[in-house]
């Protein structure tokens, strides 16, 4: 301590472990803040047809699309160490032989939650509108553009209310067949990442504070394929923010 | 020029003494210490982790402040020199002066 040089040194050498320390702590807290989340999640359709499910698809092969609806109330997971939560419904069906083989999951739809205090971000999910409140809004929207919030009007966010929403990713088998399997499950994901500390996955047990996931799952069987009776509107999926990323093509 | 350059020296390395190093220390833990946790309690009491940020970085800012440059307050306190020996005199002045090294008496 006897020159500036060193203390300089010193007082920065102590910062770091102050630093270290804090966040260590705020990783902690949050097993203090109790969870209780909640979801509801129906299958809406699904239909299976033959095509060339993306544009650099080189094979036409069955792919499904599967529509929901989904009422979930994940408020409680965002405490003040929540940056964002990393939302995302995946279907899952057993294989050919259950004994040996583990079951294929994949992701239909997924959404970024932030948190109010995260900066804005163009990738970040935008609610749509419930129906009824559409007409209300165009008259307002003369003046300024609004910025769409991941959550409905007035809620706060975790509260997702989805009507009979398409999905993001259609989905296929590494077979090429996925029509008639049976025994599938669409099940409600998250991640929750904090501004400190470690991530979280979805949790179905009660761990102190933090109570599982009540609902959140669906059973459903795939349907057998369909042929050119099906239109192409039908078979349309969302598009997310992240559509912006990279240069405009 | 030297003497330019000396006071540039004595500016650049901003030595203090002994005592103004025993209270820089604890001056140092003290500060950053109080800050941290205060940061981190009205954060978690307002659930506002930008209020963390900002408490914890104030609080280093103010204890670099205050630490770092050779403050007049840490130099009230400085041992002073012997004469020099060959000073005029043959070391006349040392008398009186009793210096001990490990307990034995130098002069």
């Amino acid at each position: 301590m006897h020159n500036t040089l060193t203390r300089v040194q010193n007082v920065f050498g102590f910062f770091t472990s102050v630093a270290f320390a804090a966040a260590a702590a705020i990783a902690i807290s949050v097993l203090l803040s109790p969870q209780a989340p909640t979801a509801s999640l129906e299958l809406r359709s699904v239909q299976v047809v033959k095509g060339r499910p993306h544009y650099y698809s080189t094979k036409r092969e069955e792919y499904a699309h599967i529509k929901f609806d989904l009422d979930a109330d994940l408020t409680t997971l965002f405490n003040w160490n929540t940056k964002q939560i990393f939302l995302y419904i995946t279907a899952s069906y057993p294989s050919s032989d259950p004994s040996t083989i583990p079951p294929s999951e994949a992701v239909i739809w997924d959404a970024i939650i932030p948190s109010n205090y995260a900066p804005w971000h163009q990738n970040t999910y935008i609610h749509p509108t419930p129906k009824a409140t559409t007409k209300v809004k165009k008259t307002a929207k003369k003046g300024k553009k609004e910025i769409g919030k991941a959550y409905p009007a007035g809620a706060q966010p975790g509260i997702i209310k989805l009507d009979g929403q398409k999905p993001k990713y259609q989905i296929t088998d590494v077979s090429s067949k996925i029509a008639d399997r049976s025994n599938a499950t669409l099940t409600l994901h998250w991640n929750i990442q904090p501004w400190v500390g470690a991530l979280v996955w979805t949790n179905t047990k009660t761990v102190g504070r933090w109570q599982g996931l009540q609902g959140g799952e669906a059973k459903f069987n795939f349907p057998p394929l369909k042929g050119t009776e099906v239109k192409k509107d039908e078979l349309k999926t969302e598009t997310g923010g992240e559509r912006n990323r990279g240069s405009p093509a | 020029m030297d003497a330019l350059l000396d006071e540039a020296r004595t500016i650049w390395e901003g030595e203090i003494d002994f005592k103004g190093q025993r209270l820089v220390e604890f001056l140092t833990y003290t500060l950053l210490t109080i800050s941290g946790l205060l940061a981190f309690l009205v954060g978690f009491s307002t659930q506002d982790i930008y209020r963390t940020l900002y408490i914890g970085l104030a609080g280093t800012a103010l204890t670099f402040l205050i630490c770092v440059p050779p403050w007049p307050f840490y130099n009230w306190n400085p041992l002073p020199w012997l004469p020099a020996k060959t000073m005029k005199g043959g070391g006349a002045q040392l008398q009186g002066i009793s210096i001990e090294v490990d307990g034995r008496k130098i002069s």
